[in-house]
This record gives structure tokens, sequence and C-alpha cells, in this order.
């Protein structure tokens, strides 16, 4: 029978890197990856999962890492915002929110990218209405997310 | 937003995972957490052990039989049904679990989590109530199945008991479904909905939002619903989004307009 | 909402490229924002450092009967706490800025003896993991005996309505007749008196974010504490705690960089800021506190909610509106923080963009046991605005003229500006007549009838509406003193410093603290420009720190003035840099006078023997490293401190009288919205924003807040509010009930501009970003139409959810009365 745990080492790959953590099974993956991993680019904007600040690539698939525990993503694969540009090079989809001015304070930016990546890899060229399903879990109070379809548009092959 | 302590354990066959349901009082099932870890962090529940059933492949798959049956297992997610070729088979499942809040939900987020949570306001108990689903729950001594009628009991209350688990959910074969809504902005909570199903001629329509459980009615057609809602009386929950008599309306007008819907499909 | 539209009046880069300024160029923010390399303060670690949670309220009224920290004090992993009581005796209360009876208000960091709204914080716990301090906050005991609470600003007053604060002996907190002109004559020369009973604008906020947040050290040998924070006025943050923690302001340093939203909502942190303080005094060890969502919503910074009553409207029959009269009843919560500031500060505005002469309004604020209302975007003025627009439209409805034709016929006019209103503020520059053709002219007004026929046959009720706002933007704080005659403010300013290094690095640093407006961009423009070199030359340090000295008593990112206070210091610092380069110049090129001067591609050179320049490298080097020889007289540093003071006087109190604010930027925007009449649902299925910020230092920045505040106006319109059972128990605080906006719901946008320059700054900018609302008046205008023949109820309300919708459709809305003069 599978074990019954309060804690657990876990090992996650995180843009690349390998991690190995003692973790407890409460830890949220979002503060884990925030105050233990110190990758501080992914954020937090409620305490409910509706704002998608936390946005991140587990295993490829596009979650809010506030309703996943630290202790289930052991093994996993995990992208974030950090992971996306190339050694200071931005992407192309970063860019296209820096042209179109699809960032104002930059708070719900990560997590945006990374809802934004995760549709332009299952739609390349996204249409409008995938780009507003595709982002609808992610909140912005800056900038009325038109910029921001715009930017995402752009960035579509 | 900080759980509380809590035990946590990934069985690897949905045997062993009742084993540890049944030895741990406090112990609650993991579906995709989308509902679940919310309501921990809130503190508002707090399990003392969580059983994570993410590891269990056999409750994952989405079956299509040649009598039209579709057999979903618990764990399938929303975006699973809304890949699955299968699930097309009765295009409502798709087409409602495509409003289901977002893409990070939907990508997490179980068919099973959301009918064994029971929350009034969820989309698929009144959905699967209207298409008359079956739900089969395994325990200790084997596996029984339940109809959704007697499947849902009270708020955030199912026939799954202490140490059981709803393992899949059967969908007889139909096309003619509907389902309206009026949600706290798009794709958002349901302040009211109602589901409809035409089968064998009559018009079965589950309302949600209006009681603990979904309150299912019948009639002949559609331009029965109405009178068949009034007959229900419903005594609907206000909250800040509605007062009980305009939500008890609204469930009328959506009533008769998932039966329409329904019947206007072959 | 299937497509989105942006159309645009095009703002076109130039080539050649004749200045940095007018030009969208790459903000230089976002290469960190991208990578998610922001530091926002959550962000931040220090060694040892104590997580805190602050246990609240579960009453919104109760006396605290006992607290016993023991058990959570004993906890394996706390750190300690905090109580009312410890604070009570290490800190004096809040300064006040009312006149009695909320003079008497006796606010501290923690509740002191009494509860009077759910949330309010009772006792700190801080501990070594954020888990642990929540956890340990449950062992905290506090006994409470609760009390009747109020949650009505109607009922306030009542003889029997439970009082908030005995010091003060009633929850009035501040009251004031303001009144010009000739209300008798107006309203003797009017045809028709227009009655409306009750308005209503609600209470809602713009919900950044990024919670509220600190991390605070504390030096113990000098007794320094250093705030990391993302309070956006250090400026109004110091002057309230440096008196209430009995030290002086510089030992208050605060510390931002990136913050993730502000929107005047985190204005008024200080309670919890000073907590902060006393707890890493307290722990000897940097204490940590990042606000829950909940604890936002519960707590912070609610925007002013205002009733308007007996409002009445002198009209001519030709739709002529002379003046009116109205009773503002303004729900303040239970603390003033900011407050009773708003009782004046809707006077910025008085007339909206109407030019009535004769008005008057009775200003009433009322505590209720609600969550404290501070600054939130279009402060005080939105409220006032939304009420102008409203009285438009509910006129041109009861009359039964055209909308369009009564703003035509009352709005102030181009050539009638700059324009002294009734109350004496200047509105510097504008053509709203010309703004609302653009506006019209977007949404497709002309053909809206066969719109609404179209939608007719689908079984939806479509109308259209106008919203016109202003911007009123930097402040004359002097306005103060009519709330306070006592109040020792006036004027405004802010403070910039701009230097060249030792190997020609140009430096900016603001006083101000950005949360996404693109200071560092748009400052480094102004400064290109000015001294000629490229903009990638200009480094602006990212943020706020009061180490730096770049700020003074009026510093921070509030009231929608950066482009004029922000860049007229950028501007001065630069001018008086520019002027000691010559200086140095003409004595290093042999003497040269400075007119023969001229600096260009980062060198001073002679204009006429342009080969004999002096790059800004070698200017840095001789004053910071090679300064021998050079005449003892030469007044030349490179490092140049400028302080903007815009010209204001202080207002007449007695008349209350005088000029407010300095710049009025305009909107206005077109709403198109469809309902459905069965069930109260609508959508916004069209929509234009035309604005008016004078001259645009960076267009795309410009566009994008009146988008951001469009957005946040269409959500308060429709869904977002707090509100609040009869226990005082909110009833939205969380984003599953307060609903914002999300990517789905944004209708279709047009936008388009003018450009009216402030004859009155030194950019001919005009102070920009709080929005004015203009969503919410043109939305609640579109429902109004759509609603004509169908009830033909009146919108009473800024906030219009679906329910209210229904309402509306099934009984009237306002009770408005029209009567012979």
């Amino acid at each position: 029978m599978s074990s019954v745990a309060s804690s657990k080492t876990v090992t996650v790959t995180v843009n690349g890197v390998e991690y190995e953590r003692e973790v407890e099974a409460r830890k949220l993956l979002i503060h884990f990856v925030r105050d233990d991993l110190d990758l501080t680019g992914s954020h937090i904007g409620c305490d409910t999962g509706n704002c998608g600040a936390c946005s991140m690539l587990v295993n490829g698939q596009l979650v809010k890492s506030c309703m996943l525990l630290a202790i289930q993503a052991d093994g996993a694969t995990i992208e974030t915002v950090e992971g996306l540009a190339d050694g200071g090079e931005l992407t192309r989809l970063q860019q296209s929110f820096s042209d179109h001015h699809a960032l104002q304070c930059g708070y719900c930016t990560p997590g945006m990218l990374m809802s934004a990546t995760a549709l332009l890899r299952e739609h390349p060229s996204p249409t409008d209405e995938q780009i507003r399903k595709g982002l609808q879990g992610n909140i912005c109070r800056c900038t009325g997310y038109w910029n921001i379809f715009e930017a995402v548009k752009a960035a579509g092959a | 937003m900080l759980l509380r302590e809590v035990e946590y354990a990934k069985p690897g066959s949905v045997a062993d995972a009742l084993a540890i349901l049944r030895e741990h009082d406090g112990a609650r099932a993991l579906a995709g957490g989308q509902t679940l870890i919310n309501v921990m962090k809130a503190r508002a529940a707090s399990p003392d052990v969580l059983v994570d059933l993410n590891g269990l492949d056999d409750l994952k798959g989405i079956e299509l039989a040649a009598d039209g049956t579709l057999t979903i297992g618990a764990m399938a997610t929303y975006t699973d049904v809304l890949a699955s070729a299968e699930a097309r088979a009765r295009p409502i499942l798709g087409e409602v679990c495509a409003t289901i809040a977002d893409v990070q939900v939907r990508n997490r987020g179980t068919i099973g989590g959301n009918v064994c949570s029971n929350d009034p306001t969820n989309h698929l108990p009144p959905l699967m109530a209207a298409v008359g689903a079956r739900m089969t729950i395994a325990g200790e001594s084997g596996e029984r199945t339940v109809d959704a009628h007697d499947f849902f009991l009270g708020v955030y209350l199912t026939a799954v008991g202490p140490g059981e688990l709803l393992t899949r959910i059967s969908v007889p074969a139909g096309k003619q479904d509907g389902f309206a809504a009026v949600t706290l902005g798009a794709d958002g909570t349901c302040i009211a909905n109602a589901a409809a199903s035409i089968d064998g001629g009559r018009v079965r329509v589950a309302l949600g939002c209006v009681d603990a459980v979904p309150v299912v009615v019948t009639a002949d057609g559609p331009e029965g619903v109405g009178a068949a809602v009034d007959a229900a009386n419903l005594m609907p929950p206000f909250d800040v989004h509605a007062s009980s008599e305009y939500r008890g309306h609204l469930a009328r007008v959506l009533a008769i307009r998932a039966a329409e819907q329904a019947a206007g499909r072959s | 909402m299937s497509t989105t539209t942006i159309e645009t009046a095009p703002a076109e880069v130039v080539a050649p490229q004749k200045t940095w300024s007018g030009q969208n160029v790459p903000r230089k923010e976002d290469k960190r924002l991208t990578q998610g390399e922001g530091v926002f303060v959550d962000d931040i670690k220090r060694h040892g450092m104590g997580y805190i949670h602050f246990v609240r309220s579960p009453y919104a009224h109760a006396h605290i009967t006992s607290i016993d920290v023991a058990k959570a004090e004993q906890t394996k992993g706390v750190y300690g706490t905090l109580t009312g009581e410890e604070v009570a005796s290490l800190t004096d209360p809040f300064f006040q800025l009312s006149t009695p009876p909320g003079a008497y208000l006796k606010d501290y960091a923690l509740a002191v003896g009494k509860v009077r709204y759910v949330g309010e914080a009772v006792v700190a716990v801080v501990a070594e993991t954020r888990e642990l301090a929540r956890d340990a906050s449950e062992l905290v005991e506090v006994e409470y005996e609760p009390l009747d609470a109020v949650v009505d600003a109607r009922k306030a007053q009542d003889d029997d309505a439970p009082v908030l604060h005995d010091e003060s002996g009633s929850n009035l907190m501040w009251e004031g007749v303001f009144e010009w002109g000739d209300l008798d004559a107006a309203f003797a020369e009017a045809d028709k008196i227009v009655k409306i009973d009750e308005l209503h604008f609600h209470r809602f906020n713009s919900t950044p974010l990024e919670t509220d947040g600190a991390l605070v050290e504390f030096n113990r040998g000098t007794g320094q504490w250093t705030l990391y924070t993302n309070n956006q006025f250090p400026g109004f943050a110091q002057i309230m705690m440096g008196p209430a923690m009995r030290c002086g302001l510089d030992k208050l340093r605060f510390v931002t960089q990136d913050i993730g939203g502000g929107f005047g909502n985190k204005i008024t942190s200080h309670p919890q800021l000073v907590a902060c303080c006393l707890l890493a005094r307290k722990l000897n060890r940097a204490v940590q506190w990042t606000e829950w969502r909940t604890d936002f919503h519960m707590s912070m910074s609610h925007g002013n909610e205002r009733w308007f009553h007996d409002t009445e409207v002198a009209v001519k029959n030709d739709g002529t509106l002379l003046g009116f009269r109205t009773k503002a009843l303004d729900d303040a919560g239970a603390w003033l923080r900011y407050e009773p500031l708003g009782g004046v500060i809707w006077a910025q505005v008085t007339p909206g963009v109407y030019k009535w002469r004769h008005i008057r309004l009775d200003f009433t604020q009322v505590a209720t046991n609600k969550a404290p209302c501070s600054p939130n975007r279009g402060y005080s003025r939105m409220q006032h605005l939304w009420f102008t627009e409203r009285v438009m439209d509910i006129v041109a409805h009861e009359l039964e003229l055209d909308p369009i034709e009564v703003r035509k016929r009352n709005y102030i006019k181009a050539e009638d500006m700059p324009y002294e209103t009734p109350n004496g503020c200047i509105y510097d520059s504008g053509d709203y007549e010309k703004m609302l053709d653009v506006a019209t002219d977007l949404i497709g007004w002309d053909g809206i009838e066969q719109k609404r026929a179209e939608a007719k046959e689908r079984g939806r009720l479509l109308g259209v509406g106008i919203g016109s706002t202003l911007d009123s933007g930097t402040n004359n704080f002097g306005q103060s003193r009519l709330i306070n005659p006592e109040l020792q403010f006036s004027g405004n300013n802010e403070v910039a410093t701009v230097k060249l290094d030792i190997f020609g690095e140009i430096v900016v640093t603001l006083g101000t603290t950005p949360q996404g407006q693109g200071h560092e961009t748009t400052a480094a423009q102004v400064v290109a420009d000015i001294l000629g070199c490229s903009i990638d030359d200009v480094h602006v340090r990212a943020g706020h720190d009061s180490y730096w000295n770049s700020h003074a008593g009026f510093s921070g990112t509030y009231a929608s003035q950066f482009a004029v206070t922000g860049l007229s210091a950028v501007k001065g610092a630069t001018d008086m840099l520019v002027e000691q380069i010559k200086r140095l110049g003409s004595v290093v090129l042999g003497g040269v006078p400075e007119e023969a001067l001229e600096l260009a591609e980062g060198t001073v050179r002679i204009k006429d023997n342009p080969e004999a320049a002096l790059p800004f490298m070698a200017c840095g080097a001789i004053i910071n490293a090679n300064n021998a020889g050079l005449p003892e007289d030469l007044d030349v540093t490179l490092n140049c401190r400028y302080v903007y003071r815009p010209p204001f006087q202080l207002p007449d109190l007695e008349r209350k009288f005088g000029n407010l604010t300095l710049t009025y930027a305009s909107q206005i925007h077109a709403a198109v919205v469809e309902i459905d009449p069965e069930t109260g649902y609508y959508e916004i299925v069209d929509y234009a924003a035309v604005d008016d910020c004078g001259v645009r230092i960076h267009p795309q920045i410009v566009e994008g807040q009146v988008m951001g505040a469009t957005a946040q106006a269409l959500g308060a319109v429709t869904h977002e509010a707090y509100e609040y059972d009869e226990e005082g128990n909110l009833l939205t605080p969380n984003f599953y009930d307060y609903h914002v906006p999300h990517a789905l719901d944004m209708p279709p946008l047009r936008t388009g501009y003018i450009e009216t320059a402030s004859p009155f700054t030194p950019l001919g900018t005009k102070g920009m970003g709080e929005g004015g609302g203009a969503g919410i008046h043109a939305v609640c205008a579109a429902l109004q139409d759509a609603m004509r023949g169908h009830g033909d109820a009146i919108v009473y309300d800024s906030w219009n959810p679906y329910k209210r919708v229904w309402e509306m459709l099934n009984a009237r809305g306002a009770v408005v009365t029209v009567e012979p003069a």
C-alpha cells in the first residue's frame, strides 16, 4: 500500500534545472517555486484560484500552481516565465508584449505569458476567439486586455 | 491561502485508494483540486489525509460502447472530454465543459470532481441529471451503480460514502440536449442554469442553483416546461447576485430555453 | 463580442526623428517585467525574516473584552505577536485631517478596545514561515462582545444608530455646504425644475492584482527603519507614521521598485506599516507582510460610496441647464484614513464639463461599520462626474430631448478655455464638443436606430449612451483647508535629480512610485530631448528610495499628475544640468560664451564649430575626478536636484473659491448595450473612448491608461461591488463573487484622441490615468436608453448587475418629477 506522509523529498525540473527539496504536503506549488526555489517571476494575486498570476506549465500543461500541491509535482517538468527568454534574448512573444504595450505594471505578465505560450503551442495562428478563451484564466487590471490580444495575435505564425 | 497540516498519499490502484480512505476517517479524495484546494486554503475544511487520485489511469478513460453509451472515467478532465472523439457522441457534454472557467481549470478539473462536489452552482450535476447519467461507485464490497436522481443528496453531499470512490459515469446515447445559463461574467460562476434532454417524447429539465440538489421537472414538450417549473414551487436561495424571486424567474426562463434548444436538435 | 477592433487615430513615428517625446519608444521597464525579473515586495527575502499574519475581526462592531496570545507565542517557530494594547502604548493615534467631531477619532495600527468592521486587524502574529504564522493565528484567543452595526449611511445619523466612535459622539464625520452663484435666481429663471429623489454611487475599488505588502527592517544602532513596500504615496505615509511612531520622518526609509498596480488603493497602508515597524523593532528581525486577497477586499481602500438626495435641477425648455442643488451623503466606512478630503476633492470638477453657474452641494460624511474608504481611481471626482452625467441624461429623458443636443448645448466651449468654474477652478484647455463628435462617429451614432431595430428582431433591447468626464490632475493641497482651516498643507511638489557621472552616464532619480505608468521611459524621453542624446544613454532608476533624497512632502504616484509634476521636475533638473554643462563647456572650450554652445549627440559643442566638442563623459570626468585648475567660482556639480512647484495660491476659505487642480484632461466615451429583456442579462456590444490629455509624451502609454481605466469602469458598472449584509459581512470578499473583467468580457474597443495642450505646464502635458469613470457614465446612459419604451426606468445606481436591470425593466428606477418652475 502507498505511504501516507506529511512531507516528502520531491524532485522537480524547472526550466531545465533539477531541484531536490523536502516539502510539506500542504505546501502549494506556487509557494514552493517562489519561496523554496527562489523563482519569484510567477506571482500570487488572489487566494481562490481566480486570477491566474501563478500560471505555469507542468508537464506541458497550463495550470494554476496555487491549486496544485508541490508534492503533486514530484517528478514533473515545469516551465515558468524565467525559462522563456534565452539568456536575456526576449522571445517573439515577449517582444510582442513590449511592442504592443501589453503590460503596464507587469504583475500579471508572467502568468499571461505562460498562458499565451500554451495557447500558441496548441494554436500557432490563433483566432481572436481562441486568444480570449486561452487567456480567460488570467486577470489583468491595468491594460483592459485589448493590447494583450494584439500582442498574442502578432506573435502567432 | 495556506493549508493546515495534512498527510498525503498517491495510490497506484483504486483498491489502494479505497483502503487508505477506509483506514483514515478524515481522508478525502483529491481529484483535480480546483475546488478542494481552495476549500482547504480558506480552511473551510481540512482533511487529515489527501488521497491523490491522479495516478489512477484506470479512472481516466472515455469509452463509447456499441449501443451508444458513453462511459467517462471519474478522473477524466474537462480538457480530456473536449479532446475526446468518443465524447462527441453526446455533444452537450463538451459544449458545457468548454464554458467552465478557463483553460487552467479545465486541464486539471475532473468530471467526477465536479459531480461529487455537488456545489449548487456547478454545471455538471444538472447536466448529468438531465441526460439520465448513471454513477458507478466503488467501495470495499465492490461496485454499485446509482441513477443521477439518487446520486445528488445535498449541498456538497452525494451518494459516495466514506471509504468509497466514484469511478465512472455512464451517459446513455442521445443528442437532443440543451443547456442555458446566466453566469457572473462570461464563462463565470452560474447564477442560474438549466439542462434539458428530450427522451422518448418527454423533455426532462434539471435546474441547478435553485436548491441543494438539481431540481428535475418533466413535460411533454418545451411549451409545458414553464408550468412544470411553476408546479415545482421553487424557493431558490438568495445571495449578492440574485434575490430568491429573480433566481426563480431566471430558472423558469432558462428551463424553457434549454428545452427549446434540445427540441431544436436532431 | 466576437472580435476586438481597435481603431485608433494613428500616432505616427516621425522620421527622421526630431524628438523622443511624442514617440512610442520601447518601454525600459519591459525587459525585466517580461522575464519575471521585476522586484515586487513579496519577492524580497531577508535571512531569518518573520512572516506576519493578522488576526482580524469577525464582527462588524464589537468591544474587545480580552486578548490572549500566550498559546500562539508558545508555539514553536513563532517569533512574537503585537496587540492593540501595545500599539496604544508605543504610538500616538494617527493625525486626523477632519475638524471635530471626526477630529476626535483615535486611529491606531491595530484595533484598540473595539472593532468597527469585519476584517479589522486586531493582533499580529509573526513566525518562521507563512504557514506557521497562519497556524499560530488560530491559537490567538480574542473575546468579543458584539454590538449592533450600522451599514447604511442613510441610517448612520438616526437617533438609534450604533455609534462607532465614542470619542466623536456621533457617526457624523464631517459636513460642509458648498454654494456658488445665485440659486434663487437660477430657479426663478428656470422653465422647469427636475427633481431626482435619490441617486447612489456604489462602493468598489480597482483591486490591483498585487495586494499591499512590506518587508521592514529595523537598524537598532541608528534607529532607522527601512520599509521595502508598495505604498504609492510615501510622502503621505511618512507624514502619518512619523508623529504616530514618535520618530523623525527620516527614520522611515521607503524603498519601492516594481508595484503591481496601485490605482490609489495603495495609499493608506500606513497602519499596517506601523505594525510592521513595531514588530521589526520588537523582534529584532526583518518582518514580512503580504496582504491576502480576501484581506484586501475586506479592509483596504474602498472607493467612496455616495448618495445624492433631493436633487433639484433648474432647466430651460431648450435644454439649457442653469444649476442644481443636491445633498451628497458620503459613506466613509469605519475610519478616516485619507478622508474627509473626499469632501472637497469633488469640487475640482464642480460643474463637470458643463457651463451651469449656480450650484449648491451639501456634503455630509458619516462613518459606518464597513471597510475604511480611501482614494480609488477617480477619487471623489468620479462620483460627482457620474452625478452630473446622470443629471444630463435624466433631464434629457424627462424633457424628451436628444442627449447629444443637451450636451452640446451645455458643454463648456473650447473658445471659453481657460475656463473659470463657479468655484474658481481653472479648466486649462479642452474641446468637449469635438471629442463628442469623434466619439459618436466612432460608435456609428447615425446608424444606431437601424442597429436598434435589428436587435429588436433578435429579441434584444439596444441602447446607446454617452459618458463625459474629466481627469483633474496635480492637486493643490490647499483644498484640504476647505475641509479643515487648521491644516497646514497647500500647493504640491515633486522632485527629480539628473546627474552626469564620471563615465558620462546620465542617471535620473524620481520621487515617484510608478505602478506601470512607464515613468522610467517617459522621464528618459524628456531628458534625452533636452540633452540631445540617445534615450538609451539615459538611465532612470527604478522606483523610489528615500535615501536618494529625491523626494518631497507630496512625492508619490497618485492623482493623475506625473506628466505634470514628475516630468516638470525632470525637465527642471535637466535644464539645470544643461546650464551647468554649458558653463563647464564654456570654461573648458577656451572661454567661449555659453550662448555660442549647444548640446547635441552626447556632447557640448560650439554651434559654429561642431568639431570643438566636449563629450559628456569628459564633463563628468573633469568635475568628479579631475577638477584641479577649474575657476574657484565655477558653480558646477553636474548633479542637479530640482523641486517642481506648481503655481498655486491658497484658496479663499470663506467663499470656498480658488484653483484646486492645475490640469484637466478629459474623456468622452460612448457605449452600446444589448439587454435580454427576459432575464435582465446584458452585453456591451460596442464601445468608443476618446481622450485629451494635452501633449502626449508617449501615446501608447496614454492610450494604455485610457484602456485600463475603461476596463475598470466597465467592471464596476456591471459586476464589481463591495456589498454588505445587514450584519456588516462583506458578501464579495474574493474574486469569485467580486467579478472583475476577464478576457471574454471585453467589448470591442475603438479609440480616438485630440491634444489640447495645457497652457499651465512646462511641457504642455496634463496629468491623466484615473479616467474619471467614463465607462460607468456611458453604460448607465446606454442602459437607460435601451429601456426607453420598455418600462422607461431611470438608472439611479452606478452598479447595474443583471438583477438590477431586471428590476428596472419591471418597475421604474429613480423617482423623478418635473415641475414647472
